[in-house]
């Protein structure tokens, strides 16, 4: 079923842009929780309550998931700041990987030397689909080790619940996971494997605002649920928060419902070189 | 060994191949003639499955080219017209890629063809000639010893040097029982090696003839010289093609009883006169405008 070889080839092929995307991550997440002591010192957080006192700057705020009560708490903190990083970096890592992993055999016609090997095309996609499902995994772990302990040193009095930190960060993953079906499935359209890369810029940027919009005016709520991103629960602090089914099931069932199409597509698929 | 029955691929408007039969004997060397554009690569992704017929079928073993086409091609060596590989590796990181997909160890192989080849092992495959980059694909289509090997097109680029020692090569190869599937453009070259050859044109098998019988069919090259200029009817005779006289001298081809030819120039007064065979490409060009010339009519 797996092709050892083509799937150690893909997981070396992309490490140093792993890696590039992972070390963007730390930082990214580490200089943004190292501010959370400052803001709690000296009472900053009195001042810039103002903000959230101006209604614009309170649609805003909430645009990104913020709010005053949210913003003391240290997961409220992590969930408000870094979500945006997490979610939008993250996301485009996926997208852009899984619309690469399989089309560029064909955008640089690679295609006709792996395919005339022994392997049928269901080995090719899930080997490849293996390889893009580790990378993933690989990144959202290093996100998870990197939130935790920058968390853990930087929470001072702060007390929060573990579970909500882990069951967010898995919802991120699981947003990351869609994009790459949407990726994967968009690259089998694309002819000759040319990149996706404008779309699924696109598709990711769009998704992100429709949300960011839905948030800040109560009557564009509904249309949020067009977006992806809507789907991602970041009411970390709620009393009850938890894994919601209806969640699970938006994103498991887009993610599994694009890999099998693209499966029964790239089966029958005519490789144009 | 492979044989086709009505294997039909049509992309959309663009004509690709039409009932193409084939049939290609175990141990043999089997040329793959035709023009650019003819329909020869489309016919050999087919049978690899990089691309599905539209109708008819095919098989190669004795397995289908459809369902069981894994099967297939860990016997089968298989060099593209083209060469389009990682460009990012080296050409031993790409050799080992390669020979990871059979069942076997390739290495000595692999150290073997490239000293025939004098093929560096370390270099970038981004940074190798086109040249170089055929040696590639030919270790890569040789390195696991297969069954049948199919060529598209394998010689462009290869200098005449490497082009004969690749020709031992297959030679070699075939002695030990390995079919080899040869497409080309160029009669000339498959002439050295093939045994029969099938002509393809505008996606249609027009012919498959021993190399020995299209030499034999009788085919000889005129040329004389008068001393005097002349027409293209100067010589009345049966059997005589596409003449063309320029001032004192006529060429044409010749098919048909010497005894009366050569009677026919006892008549006239002349000063040279050469006689020759002529190559299977001539001999091919005149078969091809024959067919094209029926299917008009």
């Amino acid at each position: 079923m797996l092709n050892k070889n083509i799937y150690l080839r893909e997981l070396k092929h992309h490490r140093t842009s792993l890696i590039i995307w992972g070390l963007s991550l730390i930082v990214l997440i580490w200089l943004d929780m190292a501010f959370y002591p400052i803001l709690m010192k000296d009472d900053f957080m009195s001042q810039i309550s103002v903000l959230f006192e101006n209604p614009f700057l309170k649609g805003l705020m909430s645009a990104f998931g913020a709010t005053l009560d949210g913003f003391t708490n240290v997961l409220g903190f992590y969930t408000a700041r870094n979500t945006m990083f997490i979610l939008l970096l993250g996301s485009f890592f996926s997208i852009l990987l899984a619309g690469k992993i399989l089309s560029q055999e064909e955008h640089e016609k690679t295609a006709e030397f792996l395919l005339t090997k022994p392997v049928t095309r269901f080995e090719v996609v899930w080997s490849k689909m293996a390889a893009f499902f580790s990378l993933l995994l690989t990144l959202n772990i290093v996100i998870l080790i990197t939130g935790f302990i920058s968390i853990e040193i930087f929470k001072g009095d702060s007390e929060y619940r573990l579970a909500a930190f882990l069951i967010h960060t898995f919802y991120c993953f699981l947003l990351m996971l869609t994009f790459g079906a949407v990726g994967l499935f968009l690259s089998l359209w694309i002819k000759r494997g040319r990149p996706t890369t404008n779309i699924s810029i696109g598709i990711i940027l769009g998704g992100y605002f429709i949300d960011a919009a839905s948030k800040i005016t109560p009557a564009l709520d509904k249309i949020g649920y067009l977006s992806p991103f809507k789907f991602v629960d970041s009411s970390v602090l709620s009393p009850d928060y938890g894994l919601m089914w209806w969640r699970l099931l938006y994103f498991l069932g887009i993610s599994l419902l694009l890999f099998t199409l693209t499966f029964i597509i790239y089966k029958k698929k005519d490789i144009l070189i | 060994m492979i044989e086709t029955q009505k294997l039909t691929k049509s992309y959309g408007k663009d004509r690709g191949i039409i009932d193409l039969n084939l049939k290609i004997e175990s141990g043999e060397i089997f040329g793959f003639i035709g023009p650019n554009g003819a329909g020869k690569s489309t016919t050999i992704r087919t049978l690899l499955g990089l691309i599905f017929p539209t109708s008819g079928s095919g098989s190669i073993f004795g397995l289908d080219i459809v369902k069981n086409t894994k099967d297939i091609k860990k016997q089968i060596g298989y060099m593209p017209a083209e060469v389009n590989y990682y460009y990012k590796m080296d050409v031993k990181e790409l050799l080992d890629y390669s020979a990871d997909f059979y069942d076997m160890d390739c290495r000595s192989r692999i150290e073997e063809l490239a000293d025939i080849f004098a093929l560096d092992l370390d270099r970038k495959i981004l940074d190798l000639s086109r040249g170089n980059q055929k040696k590639v694909a030919i270790l890569q289509s040789l390195i696991h010893q297969p069954k049948l090997l199919i060529l598209d097109e394998p010689t462009t680029g290869l200098d005449p040097l490497m082009r004969a020692k690749f020709f031992d090569i297959l030679r070699e190869e075939n002695s030990r029982g390995t079919t080899i599937f040869f497409s080309s453009h160029t009669l000339s070259e498959v002439q050295k090696l093939c045994r029969r050859v099938g002509i393809i044109k505008e996606g249609r098998i027009i012919a498959v003839e021993d190399i020995e019988t299209l030499r034999k069919k009788q085919l000889r090259i005129v040329q004389i010289e008068f001393p005097h200029t002349v027409k293209n009817d100067e010589i009345d005779c049966p059997g005589v093609i596409d003449p063309s006289a320029n001032l004192n001298s006529l060429n044409f081809m010749f098919s048909g009883e010497m005894d009366t030819l050569l009677k026919a120039l006892a008549e006239k007064e002349i000063k040279d006169l050469i006689i020759e065979e002529p190559t299977l490409e001539e001999i091919f060009m005149h078969y091809y405008e024959d067919k094209s010339e029926e299917e008009r009519d």
